[in-house]
């Protein structure tokens, strides 16, 4: 049931049609879990904050520096030293005290990504670097949740939902692509829209509401203000959810 | 027989912002080996010492793609490649 209170507070949401006091009280049992509280993590913890999703847990094991304020709008000049999930969790309790904002200061390892998750109802992917992302695909699959998944460079951004068993995953786009690890060049403006896509497609999927990225890989071109789509295809030999690897 | 093909601003640094182009081959190889004669800046970028496209980038083929990520793989004329970083911060 929503409060009096949540029914004032989210009364223009609850008027998009298919939404309603119904999809309110969806966002209001379910429990994200937010891998980063950097660049993309911010913007999709401010607004799936704000929109009222019931549970936040948000995994960063780092602490806030001056060289992350560029991007980092969850974190502030009175923050730097800080662990990033300190300083997430005062902002977002200060936007919204009638959520849950559950943290974890540790690494993301293979080992404990899975109780990390716990029983999280979709992974959100911010992180800053491929193989963690791909443990994270690994553990959506595990569990069969969604994972939605957004990366930023420069001026460039990608997004892409993951329905595991359903959808291609992340390892059937990138195949274990790797990365040498380098500090990536960025600027604020472009994690901004790629976590609101994340944000977005977090509360289609919750709400249950029109389509989800799926199956496709938007691609954000800032510098040509232009976005594009890749359809991605299942490859039936992903190491991952391919139906080959299955069988075995 | 030639191949459109499209880049992301990301390349423009090494292509003097020209990021659409066409070239000429008969396979993803071909294509890319004519692409960076027309950019030398790109063949230590994008290619092995092998020859072959680095792992940390990725191409769409006509929009969508392609399994196995083969360098052999066969290109029709007018098809459209699309090459990409793998891009991975946060």
């Amino acid at each position: 049931m929503l409060t009096k209170e949540e029914l004032q507070r989210y009364d223009r949401q609850m008027l998009i049609y298919g939404f309603g006091e119904a999809g309110q009280e969806k966002l209001k049992k379910a429990k994200v879990f937010l891998a980063g509280a950097g660049g993309l993590g911010s913007p999709v913890a401010f607004y799936l904050a704000a929109a009222g999703v019931g549970t936040l847990r948000i995994a960063d094991h780092d602490k806030v520096e001056l060289s992350n304020l560029n991007r980092q709008i969850l974190h502030w000049e009175e923050n730097i030293g800080q662990r990033k999930t300190d300083s997430a969790a005062d902002k977002l309790k200060r936007l919204n005290a009638n959520i849950k904002i559950e943290t974890i200061s540790e690494t993301i390892t293979e080992a404990n990504v899975l109780k990390l998750v716990g029983d999280a109802d979709l992974i959100v992917d911010a992180m800053d670097n491929l193989p963690t992302r791909y443990l994270l695909n690994k553990a959506a699959f595990a569990k069969g949740i969604p994972f939605c998944h957004g990366a930023v460079y420069g001026f460039e951004g990608r997004a892409m939902t993951v329905l595991p068993g359903k959808t291609a995953c992340l390892n059937c786009l990138y195949h274990g692509a790797s990365v040498p690890k380098e500090k990536f060049p960025v600027i604020g403006v472009t994690p901004a829209v790629i976590g609101c896509i994340q944000a977005t497609e977090v509360i289609k999927y919750i709400v249950g509401l029109g389509e989800l990225l799926t199956d496709r890989l938007l691609n954000y071109d800032a510098l040509q203000m232009k976005f594009s789509e890749f359809k991605v295809n299942r490859d039936p030999n992903c190491e991952v959810c391919g139906d080959k690897r299955k069988k075995r | 027989m030639s191949v459109n093909i499209e880049m992301s601003s990301f390349f423009g640094l090494y292509t003097n912002n020209v990021l659409i182009t066409k070239v000429e081959g008969k396979t993803v190889r071909e294509c890319l080996h004519n692409l960076v004669k027309q950019f030398p800046k790109l063949e230590r970028l994008i290619l092995d010492q092998d020859g072959n496209l680095r792992r940390t980038y990725d191409y769409f083929i006509n929009g969508q793609s392609v399994y196995p990520k083969d360098m052999n793989r066969p290109l029709k004329d007018s098809d459209k490649l699309n090459l990409l970083y793998v891009i991975h911060g946060g």
